[in-house]
């Protein structure tokens, strides 16, 4: 139905107002100013564009990109211009050289494409997490990339003329070089001819962590103040008060020798008791650990020296006393004092037993702690009063690890001339005048000496990145001289060393004499027994940082610890029971995470607030422990502010912490502690294992038609043909495997696993392809529960609980490559799928990201990328600057958001060696394929392989009485495989 | 019939002709010998003589047979040293001409030497027939094109001569005749008045549409003939083609590593410190080789302290990152032609992408080839196991994983 109804806008309309109309016919009543607004030039020149401008450039850009999206990208290739002859672009370069950063020793191989490094591999001798990640620290953005004057950019040549002249100046007052211990011969003799040309010239060294109890101990002992050698592979009994000889003690990586020593196989394993208040790598790995409090240390050894002269002792030592009395020049006792006297003890029960030329040689001494900290106690009283007119540091950083640091900044402002070395402009370097830095040991030439007759050399493997001098080349700069690399050579050469050759090895031995020592002097004291009921602490470095040197090295900070499982902190370790006396505790928030109580502590000296507390098992009662390395401030991006500085703290004995509000969020990526009664871990005694190999490791039967079988012997799957050519197997041994994390990072290092940084750590989602899982033992075990008929509920809650002093265990988990694989299964698009060498392959271009596999590994090694974390600036780490990508493997494709990613045995590696043999037409050797995890362990827990090949090791340790696989019950067949952990039990 | 006249013409000719030729060279070489002295020239001389009057570090070898008698040159090939030391005037004056540098000794066996002395009496002669069947494939191209064109000129004929036919049909029982488009309109009208033959063509056009789209989504990425203008004008056909040179020479890391490698400048130098003219380009392409390096080809020296530019040469064969190729896993270990990928590059002038390099391709290939396993030891126990799996299936490269995700993508 039509309708003639008009409806009115307004009043006006209905009055029919010739603005209606006017209106109408035009918007604006009044002419919009354009004209005006055009024609005035100032204006148009002073504003911005026009709306119509805008939306042409709008079209234009739309337009633009969308064309320029449709073109062929151009990609340049630039060849060399002059080829130099080593190097085939494509083709790997590894070069023997040697890591010294004043902290971390090893001789090792460096794996360099296109004149990059880009690994880090041990060269016939055993290297650790931080040696690995070392080549990130080559790459890392925050070095110093030209020499500083008053913190100020500055060239070589203004620096090095101001500096001679200043040296040159200088009367009466003394020289002061501070440095680490020095390895290289040749630098000591640069510092020699140093102090000739200048007068008064000292030279100090210091350990970040101080070892100068040991050492003094040694020169009352023996009149040298030097470290021995142990050999921890001759040991039967090994007893280590506190010292974590497996991952930092000593600075050397006994973990080698210690797991030579422990072979059950051939029935003979060291017997290793660790008597310690924090809980260690070591302790971890100990046969029978025992929690003591650091003031209880001195006394109990006195008592071990007492017993084993036939005295009454602590009860606590009875099978120490009596293992060790039976095998006297076969023995090991160690403790981690700092205190000379307790360090005597020690010696006087080494002596007593005759290790001295058996398994510890002070004839053929280690040199890699040399430092003397009451050196720098009169450093700092000497520049106070004004008698050190230059101060030169290398490889140190005083301000931040010094435990009087405070006395030592101010003490630095009476000195004229001070000079630092270091490679980034850290706590120390911008209190200096001149910073001269020095570059990266994978950058420099030198050489070290770790022990008597024992030496090894350093190569650069690339040209400096920066405006960078070595130290070597400073100090013979001011002596207006250059050219350590032929000062190095012809000093060498003149000592009959085949140069050549030696540093095609990286290494050469001397035949040196031994040293002379004189008679053992025993002046040890006897400790009577103190009770000291207030908290204790102990210093540790973790088995990621160490002293912190690498702080800034997101690879260690993302580096979970072994017994914590956290990563990018630091914390008050305590045991359960003291935290629940002092009210403290760790909670888990709805997503999982971990929370924990915040305290202050205080020495008396200092005070430190808002300290995080990690309830850790296995600390010893009324104690706590403080990692240091963290707290750095100068650091770096990835360093600065991670966790607190402990260094203060380094000789505080007691302490006092008080609760105090708030909570503190962890990224621990370990959230269960304990297996509940299941053999995740399958573990026995040597004893049982002497009785029958496989014990500890019966499969379990499963009910068929064809009678009772094993679960490997019942399957509905269609088998892969796995007996023609390859079948790569990875086999683990838990007995083996320290926990040290040394794979973990070679890991990283190999295949371009990004650094997700602690939030996304607190949230599970690590992108670590390895990972290793760390169980405590519980004091409630099933048998247990059936004997004092215990109800289920209340033993599973309380299986849920470690013990106060646990059992530890170690278990590497990465992808298990399994051969009847729960993921291929359900992957819609059919990116996993596998292969017929027994590997179960990701394809990231095929990955739609659905995560079924994810959900469907038993194992839970599959990883899933959040995001893009490579050119993202909210993940600001390596992969995200050009330098940091410099490390990244060529071979390996950076993953991208979205996908899937894991382990794939090194499929690279894998693909290089056979493609090698198949160019020089001959078969595989069973060595030379080799996983980034396999070839990284200290202790050759991973052994990687052909289990096709009947002669090839891991096929004999496939067909072991002590492989099992893990999870065997879902009969996913992996092709890694596990070796059942022995421990020395009595 | 024409057409059959002209091919059995030709085919007559060319049978004659190599008759002909066949016969003479049988009367005068032994060919054996040519072909081993090929070998020993291509091994010993080549580096400093040319098959040409042109001089490289030696004079040019074309009619040196002729200047020299065969004695004269046994004594100088075997220690010209020596020869010039005798006195021999002919040897101290080719001494002089260049620059009184004495040619290395060759002590040839008497055999090796008369091979040697066949080869130069009988350089190869060189056939120009590459082009002419360049020129017929070319033929052969156009061919397609022109055929549809006649088919579509045929079919407007048709429509031509019927619709005169009605017309004249019409005219002849007196109805209106109607002009061309004027049936195409009527015709067209009564074809979309039925609903039918509007869906099917609908269906038809979409299926074409999505046909062409499907196909240009497969093209994206895929630049097979990718022809890009390079920094120097760098000849692939008179390089590999008429010279000769193997691809290995140049593309030394094949061999070696997972890229071919662009050869470096100072391999160009190995030949460019003496050849300083091109046959195509003279010497504008190969001075911009001594301007990258810094060379005066007057004084042949480096020029000392120069600022070399590097050649930023334009890739042409971009595979993605996300793969992983390896040269010589197809070079060495599978025996592959460089040509099986690369094509006819010894043809072309310029160098272009022959294969589309995608992932289809790939996997057609070793679905097709053989593994090479004859002789190679790695081979040797799986050889004999895939026998025994296959038995008497060729072996391809399928078969021993060659077709898994993770061999090219990891």
């Amino acid at each position: 139905m039509k309708t003639t109804k008009k409806y009115w806008k307004g009043l006006a309309q209905l009055n029919d107002d010739p603005i209606v109309e006017k209106l109408a016919q035009n918007e604006f009543v009044e002419d919009l100013p354009v004209d005006q607004f055009l024609g005035d030039k100032e204006n148009l020149s002073s504003t911005n564009s026009s709306r119509r401008d805008f939306l042409k450039f709008l079209g234009f850009s739309t337009a633009a990109a969308t064309l320029a999206a449709c073109e062929t990208p151009v990609v340049k290739s630039i060849p060399y211009l002059v080829k130099p002859d080593e190097i085939i672009p494509g083709v790997a370069n590894y070069y023997a050289s040697t890591i010294y950063d004043g902290r971390d020793y090893a001789s090792v191989l460096v794996k360099t494409r296109e004149g990059r490094p880009i690994k880090i591999e041990g060269n016939k001798t055993s290297s650790n997490a931080r040696v690995q990640a070392s080549v990130l620290s080559l790459y890392d953005s925050s070095r110093l990339k030209y020499p500083l004057k008053n913190n100020d950019e500055s060239d070589w040549r203004t620096i090095d003329s101001e500096i001679k002249d200043k040296l040159l100046r200088i009367k009466n007052g003394k020289i002061v070089l501070l440095s680490s211990t020095i390895l290289s011969p040749t630098t000591n003799e640069l510092v020699k001819s140093f102090s000739k040309k200048y007068r008064n010239v000292e030279h100090l060294m210091i350990d970040s962590n101080p070892y100068d109890g040991l050492l003094d101990a040694n020169l009352e002992s023996f009149g040298v103040r030097l470290a021995p050698t142990y050999s921890f592979d001759k040991a039967h009994v090994i007893v280590s008060f506190g010292a974590d000889f497996l991952a930092n003690w000593m600075a050397n990586d006994y973990a080698t020798d210690y797991i030579n020593g422990r072979n059950p196989k051939s029935g003979k394993m060291s017997k290793h008791y660790q008597l310690e208040t924090n809980l260690s790598l070591t302790g971890a790995n100990a046969d029978k650990r025992i929690q003591i409090k650091p003031s209880e240390q001195a006394y109990l050894l006195s008592n071990l020296l007492g017993a084993l002269k036939g005295e009454s002792f602590d009860k606590r030592l009875t099978k120490i006393v009596k293992d060790l009395k039976s095998s006297k020049t076969k023995s090991i006792v160690i403790s981690n004092s700092n205190d000379k006297n307790t360090q005597l003890i020690v010696n006087a029960i080494n002596h007593q037993l005759s290790n001295y030329g058996n398994t510890i040689s002070i004839t053929n001494p280690s040199k890699l702690k040399q430092g003397n900290t009451s050196n720098v106690d009169a450093l700092i009283s000497d520049m106070q009063n004004g008698n050190v007119e230059a101060l030169i540091t290398y490889n140190v950083n005083p301000s931040y690890t010094l435990a009087n640091s405070k006395e030592f900044n101010n003490a630095l402002k009476n000195v004229s001339l001070k000079i630092s070395t270091s490679q980034h402009h850290d706590e120390t370097a911008h209190l200096m005048d001149y910073v001269c830095p020095d570059s990266h040991n994978l950058e420099s030439w030198g050489d070290a000496n770790p022990k008597h007759g024992v030496y090894s050399l350093m190569q650069p493997t690339i040209s400096p990145l920066f405006n960078t001098r070595q130290f070597q080349e400073s100090l013979l700069s001011w002596m207006n001289k250059s050219d350590f690399q032929s000062f190095q050579k012809n000093y060498w050469i003149s000592k009959g060393v085949d140069w050549n050759k030696s540093l095609h090895d990286g290494y050469f031995n001397l035949n040196e004499p031994s040293i002379k020592v004189k008679r053992f002097t025993d002046n040890s004291i006897s400790v009577a027994k103190k009770n000291n009921e207030s908290i204790e602490l102990e210093i540790y470095e973790t088995v990621a940082l160490g002293d912190g040197r690498q702080a800034n090295n997101p690879w260690l900070q993302e580096l979970p610890d072994p017994i914590t499982r956290a990563c990018w902190d630091n914390y008050l370790t305590i045991s359960s029971s003291t935290a629940d006396k002092l009210g403290l505790s760790n909670w888990n928030v709805s997503n999982g995470a971990m929370n924990g109580s915040l305290v202050n502590i205080t020495d008396g000296n200092n005070i430190l607030e808002n300290v995080p507390v990690m309830i850790t098992p296995g600390q010893a009662q009324n104690t706590v422990g403080m990692a240091v390395g963290y707290g750095r401030t100068r650091a770096g991006k990835a360093g600065d502010n991670v966790g607190f500085n402990a260094y203060p703290f380094l000789n505080t004995k007691e302490l006092t912490i008080t609760k105090i509000e708030g909570e503190y969020e962890f990224a621990s990526i370990q959230l269960h502690h304990t297996m509940m009664g299941r053999d995740i871990v399958k573990e026995t005694s040597l004893a049982e294992y002497i009785k029958d190999p496989s014990a500890g490791n019966h499969r379990e039967l499963y009910h068929t038609y064809k009678g009772k079988l094993p679960s490997n012997e019942v399957s509905l799957y269609e088998e892969h043909d796995l007996e023609t050519g390859h079948f790569w197997n990875l086999s683990i041994d838990l007995t083996s495997c320290v926990g040290c994390g040394e794979c973990v990072v070679a890991c990283q290092s190999e295949n371009n696993i990004p650094v997700v940084g602690k939030e996304e750590m607190r949230k599970s989602r690590d992108m670590h392809w390895l990972r290793i899982d760390r169980y405590f033992s519980s004091d409630m075990t099933k048998e247990l529960s059936k004997e004092e008929k215990i109800s289920a509920i209340t033993m599973y809650s309380e299986m849920e609980v470690p013990s106060e002093n646990p059992e530890v265990v170690f278990q590497p988990v990465m992808c298990m490559h399994c051969n009847h694989a729960p993921c291929e299964n359900v992957c819609p698009v059919a990116a996993t799928t596998h292969s017929n060498e027994g590997l179960n392959q990701m394809t990231y271009n095929r990955c739609i990201g659905t995560r079924y596999c994810a959900n469907n590994c038993p194992y839970k090694v599959r990883r899933f990328n959040w995001f893009q974390y490579s050119e993202n600036e909210k993940f600001d780490f390596h992969m995200n600057d050009d330098l940091g990508k410099m490390v990244l493997n060529p071979d390996v494709v950076v993953r991208s958001r979205g996908v899937i990613e894991k382990c794939s045995m090194c499929i690279q590696k894998i693909q290089e060696v056979k493609l090698t043999a198949k160019r020089e037409g001959r078969p595989v050797k069973d060595y030379e394929a080799q996983t980034a995890c396999s070839s990284s362990c200290s202790t050759n827990a991973l052994v990687f392989g052909d289990s096709n090949n009947k002669e090839s090791k891991v096929w004999n340790l496939r067909n072991d009485e002590r492989a099992y696989d893990l999870l065997d019950h879902l009969n996913v067949r992996p092709s890694v495989f596990y070796q059942t952990k022995i421990r020395n039990k009595a | 019939m024409t057409k059959y006249t002209y091919s059995l013409v030709f085919l007559t000719l060319a049978i004659f002709l190599t008759s002909i030729t066949s016969a003479f060279s049988q009367e005068t070489v032994d060919s054996l010998a040519v072909q081993k002295g090929e070998q020993i020239y291509k091994a010993n001389c080549t580096s400093c003589h040319m098959m040409t009057d042109k001089a490289l570090i030696g004079p040019g070898l074309k009619g040196v047979t002729d200047r020299r008698n065969k004695v004269w040159l046994k004594k100088w090939i075997n220690s010209s040293s020596d020869f010039i030391a005798s006195g021999d005037a002919d040897a101290i004056a080719l001494y002089e001409e260049y620059n009184k540098v004495a040619m290395p000794s060759y002590y040839f066996e008497d055999a090796d030497f008369e091979a040697l002395f066949a080869y130069l009496k009988n350089p190869p002669i060189v056939e120009e027939v590459v082009t002419a069947d360049l020129v017929l494939s070319e033929e052969e191209g156009i061919k397609t094109s022109t055929i549809l064109m006649i088919i579509a000129l045929f079919l407007l004929l048709l429509v031509y001569l019927l619709t005169s036919l009605k017309n004249k049909l019409k005219e002849s029982i007196g109805q209106e005749t109607e002009t061309i488009p004027e049936t195409l309109i009527g015709q067209f009208n009564s074809f979309i008045s039925d609903n039918k033959n509007v869906a099917f063509v609908s269906f038809a056009a979409l299926i074409v549409v999505l046909k062409f789209s499907y196909d240009t989504m497969l093209g994206v990425g895929v630049y097979t003939q990718y022809m890009p203008e390079q920094p120097i004008a760098f000849s692939h056909k008179v390089h590999a083609g008429e010279n000769g040179v193997d691809c290995n020479y140049c593309h030394s890391s094949a061999r070696k590593s997972k890229h071919s490698g662009i050869p470096s400048a100072n391999v160009c130098m190995n030949c460019h410190t003496y050849i300083n003219e091109g046959k195509i380009t003279g010497t504008t392409e190969i001075s911009k080789i001594y301007d990258a390096v810094g060379f005066d080809p007057d004084s042949k020296t480096y020029i000392e302290g120069y600022e070399q530019k590097p050649i930023k040469w334009v890739r042409i064969h971009n595979l993605p990152d996300l793969s992983y190729f390896n040269h010589s896993q197809h070079v060495v270990a599978g025996k592959v032609e460089c040509q099986t990928c690369h094509g006819p590059v010894e043809e072309m002038e310029v160098l272009y992408q022959h294969a589309s390099l995608t992932m289809g391709w790939c996997i057609d290939c070793h679905r097709e080839t053989e593994v090479a396993m004859e002789g190679n030891e790695y081979y040797t126990e799986l050889h004999d196991q895939l026998k025994e799996k296959y038995k008497g299936e060729k072996i391809t490269v399928d078969k021993i994983g060659g077709i898994e995700c993770a061999k090219c993508h990891y």
